[in-house]
């Protein structure tokens, strides 16, 4: 593919500005993309990636700058109905799919094939177009599927198939390996990899270096809503990504970590066999003083399920939990008196309470020492104590009676993380630490789980990003149905070891 | 089967198991006249459901049915009392105007991004008095009972053989709802709007206009049923359909359309009307106070929700059993 010819490109844009009644997010950025590659766009959170992407497909629009699409030049004010006319699709980050209705149905949506002559829609034909499309790109799909039972992955294929029934000749996806495990990313990247073969452009949004470097052939780092640069070719590898996006380069002590036998100290968690049906089958750990254990293992390994029973949020069948020793029957209100702190997977679901201050997120938890008692709360040892995590955190912005939900990600992380370290903390469960936070705040997380180790806490992460997992962890525990099918002690552990155990690849054959 | 197919069935059977028992209990139950009168109940209730229906699947609630049913009839008699006007005229008039309460409902739902349940409260407040304020009165000023005489509107009220005309116009407007709702990219819509506004409006639905058109729908039913309830009667009066939201809302949830959204359809709602017209009649027929009535709803409305979650539980752990089962038998046969 030539470099100059100017047929080459199927998107460019040229000098987009754009602010938000005050901040300037974009300035004078340049965007271009050639027809049917695989093009990674990367940058911190708040680099302005996802406000060049709103611009791109028209939902919001820019302040100035140019864009020609297809040889269309696009005016100021653009429509997403517009751009999809165009053939711009997006498979969003959170999915975009309506809950109840078929695989077909969620295809055709507002596009539904109708019977000849009549304004009915024909199911029997959207079924068979649906399936024909299912089987053209060879997914693993009926048409008739409804969508709340199939598994994230599957989703997303039925969000790809939905743009391509839109004959998008550019797909945005958005974090798109964000909940999939290391073989449903696999298989998304061969369905991506196809996409590129039938021509079609594909933009691509992660945090994840290696699928930028495994994937892309051209890359474009934005920081501080500035291009910084496009790379392509033998340019493009993960340690040059991370310079350009912040401005540094990381150090080998922050990219590996060896393990660390802690098993001498005293024991702060024992878990003796432990059994849930259909979710633990019969699983046996100890968890020392100081010590990061880390549990890999793919979705749907146990992995969650443990911590939640080990918190006490669901009940197990069988087993025993010793905790400092005295034998443990948990429950949620036992577990926080004693010391744990539990992080949990899903922020926003589970972690925060978008509408309520920082204060009031930090306070939930930690009534205990700040009711006067007759159960009224001081407000000012609230403030208090919200100011103390906002320092310890570095919580930004550094304002007690900021919305959560208004933060960014890694900011309602190190919020959720800060209720806890108030406390005389014993026990950190975090279930994916660092998910949809950018490289600057991850790092902050990682610092914070090591000082708390020096400092004796005991911590277990749970992580699918096998880099971090290796990083962190002192030892590391690998589920698989519901068993620990290995376990890492000493040396430095390789991302390939652990997929491979995840995997059921022990020693050569499957298990 | 899908759980709600299996609910359905459930539902049925009780249905024709309590018919029985009622007939078994007291002979005059099993008469064509109390048949079709209970008919003529539930159709007056389903009309109002079926509108309803759509409003929840949308995730919605449109609290102003009773209120439109008052002031509909207020309106028909004004025009009784103070024109010559025959009723093929003011009839579609006080339809319309349903319509228009529905559509200013959904303006404030839509455009002024205001909680469904607030506006149509303060709708239906607004439409309870203005139904006092324009009653018709006598010198003394009390409301005065205006008897309907015109005779297509009288007709209205009647039978076709044995069976009430609102119960033809009930059963026609439930098949052609249901159709709608699933054979049209509209009714679609009315799907995708609730389960997933975002969703929907990324899938380029006009979720305002989809929600406009429900709460329109929703007065339309609502008028609709105060011109056959004032064709009963005979006459109107402007407590007609206030405090009936009850038995409205009691048919929907019993005929399995949750209050989440997304999720519902008409034959639902159909048994779930003549379930409630069943259980009114029924304590009618058993001798019990009528006073119980509410008390027997409400708890009819609670045991319904109880198994409905429970069984939700049920099926879900079931699925999720099955699923692992089935990635067992598949990563061992790999």
């Amino acid at each position: 593919m030539s470099t100059n010819g100017k047929n080459d490109l199927l998107l460019e844009c040229r000098g987009i500005d754009k602010n938000y009644n005050g901040p300037q997010v974009l300035s004078g950025v340049d965007f271009s993309l050639r027809r049917g590659e695989i093009h990674a766009l990367v940058g911190e959170n708040g680099a302005g990636k996802s406000t060049l992407i709103k611009i791109v497909t028209g939902i919001t629009n820019r302040n100035a700058g140019t864009i020609v699409f297809d040889g269309h030049s696009i005016p100021i004010e653009h429509s997403k109905n517009a751009s999809e006319k165009l053939g711009i699709a997006v498979i969003y980050q959170e999915l975009s799919l309506i809950h109840g209705m078929t695989v077909a149905q969620n295809i055709f949506l507002t596009k539904e094939p109708l019977m000849s002559g009549l304004p009915f829609i024909d199911i029997k034909k959207m079924n068979a177009m649906a399936q024909a499309m299912i089987e053209k790109y060879g997914f693993d799909l009926k048409a008739t599927d409804i969508i709340d039972k199939l598994p994230i992955a599957q989703r997303q294929t039925v969000e790809i198939l939905k743009a391509l029934s839109n004959k998008a000749s550019l797909m945005i996806m958005d974090e798109p390996t964000s909940s999939l495990t290391a073989t449903e990313s696999e298989r998304l990247f061969k369905i991506i990899r196809m996409l590129k073969s039938e021509g079609i452009t594909v933009v691509y949004i992660s945090h994840r270096m290696e699928e930028v470097y495994d994937l892309s052939d051209r890359v474009t780092v934005l920081r501080d809503g500035k291009l910084v640069s496009v790379i392509e070719g033998e340019a493009i590898t993960p340690a040059e990504i991370i310079r350009l996006m912040i401005g540094r380069e990381l150090t080998e002590d922050e990219s590996h970590h060896k393990m660390v036998n802690k098993k001498d100290r005293e024991a702060v968690l024992e878990v003796q066999d432990l059994r849930s049906e259909g979710k633990l089958n019969g699983i046996s750990f100890k968890l020392h003083k100081g010590e990061v254990l880390g549990f890999g293992g793919l979705v749907g390994s146990g992995r969650t399920e443990l911590m939640r029973a080990i918190y006490g949020i669901d009940p197990f069948d069988s087993g025993s939990i010793k905790y400092l020793g005295q034998p443990y029957r948990p429950s949620v209100e036992k577990s926080i008196a004693g010391g744990f702190g539990f992080v949990p997977e899903e922020r926003r679901l589970q972690g925060i309470m978008g509408a309520i201050s920082i204060t009031g997120n930090i306070g939930i938890p930690n009534l205990d020492s700040i009711s006067t008692g007759f159960g009224f709360v001081s407000d000012t040892k609230e403030l208090e104590l919200s100011n103390q995590a906002i320092d310890l955190l570095k919580v930004k912005p550094a304002n007690p009676d900021v919305l959560v939900g208004t933060l960014s990600g890694g900011n309602q992380q190190k919020v959720v993380v800060g209720k806890w370290l108030i406390r005389n903390l014993k026990l950190l469960i975090i279930d994916e630490p660092t998910v949809g936070i950018d490289i600057g705040a991850k790092e902050e997380m990682y610092q914070t789980i090591e000082r708390l180790s020096q400092e004796g806490v005991a911590v277990i992460v749970i992580s699918s990003d096998l880099p971090e997992l290796t990083r962190l962890s002192d030892r590391i525990i690998v589920l698989r149905k519901g068993r620990i099918i290995k376990e890492f002690t000493e040396g430095v552990v390789t991302e390939e070891e652990v997929l491979r155990a995840a995997s059921g690849i022990v020693d050569g054959g499957a298990k | 089967m899908s759980v709600s197919a299996i609910r359905r069935l459930i539902l049925t059977g009780l249905l024709i198991a309590i018919g029985i028992a009622l007939s078994v209990a007291n002979p005059t139950f099993l008469t064509m006249d109390n048949l079709m009168t209970l008919l003529q109940e539930a159709s007056l209730t389903g009309i109002v459901a079926i509108g309803f229906t759509l409003i929840l699947i949308t995730a919605g609630i449109d609290m102003s049915i009773g209120a439109v049913i008052a002031i509909t009839s207020m309106i028909c008699v004004n025009f009784i009392s103070y024109t010559q006007l025959p009723a093929y005229i003011y009839i579609p008039i006080a339809l319309a105007i349903g319509c228009v309460i529905g559509a200013v409902n959904g303006l404030f739902i839509t455009h002024f991004k205001l909680p469904e349940f607030i506006v149509t409260l303060a709708t239906r407040g607004i439409l309870a008095g203005l139904a006092l304020i324009i009653a018709v009165k006598d010198e003394q000023g009390f409301v005065k009972n205006v008897f309907i005489e015109d005779p297509l509107f009288l007709s209205l009220g009647e039978t076709i053989g044995p069976v009430y005309i609102v119960t033809i116009v009930f059963f026609v407007l439930a098949f052609l709802t249901q159709f709608f709702l699933k054979r049209t990219r509209a009714g679609t819509n009315v799907y995708a709007t609730g389960a997933n506004p975002t969703a929907s409006r990324l899938s380029g639905i006009n979720t305002d206009r989809t929600l406009i058109g429900v709460y329109m729908f929703s007065g339309f039913c609502a008028a609709l049923a105060s011109i056959f309830l004032a064709a009963r009667m005979m006459t109107a009066m402007p407590e007609f359909g206030i405090g009936s939201e009850m038995d409205v809302i009691a048919s929907v949830v019993i005929g399995g359309t949750p209050f989440t959204g997304g999720v519902g359809d008409i034959w639902g709602t159909v048994i779930g009307t003549l379930f409630l017209a069943l259980i009114k009649n029924g304590i009618l027929k058993l001798g019990l106070s009528p006073y119980i009535q509410p008390i027997v709803i409400g708890g009819i409305i609670v045991v319904v929700v109880v198994v409905d979650v429970w069984y939700k539980a049920f099926a879900e752990k079931k699925a999720t059993q099955a699923a692992h089962r089935k990635a067992m038998q598949s990563k061992e046969g790999a």
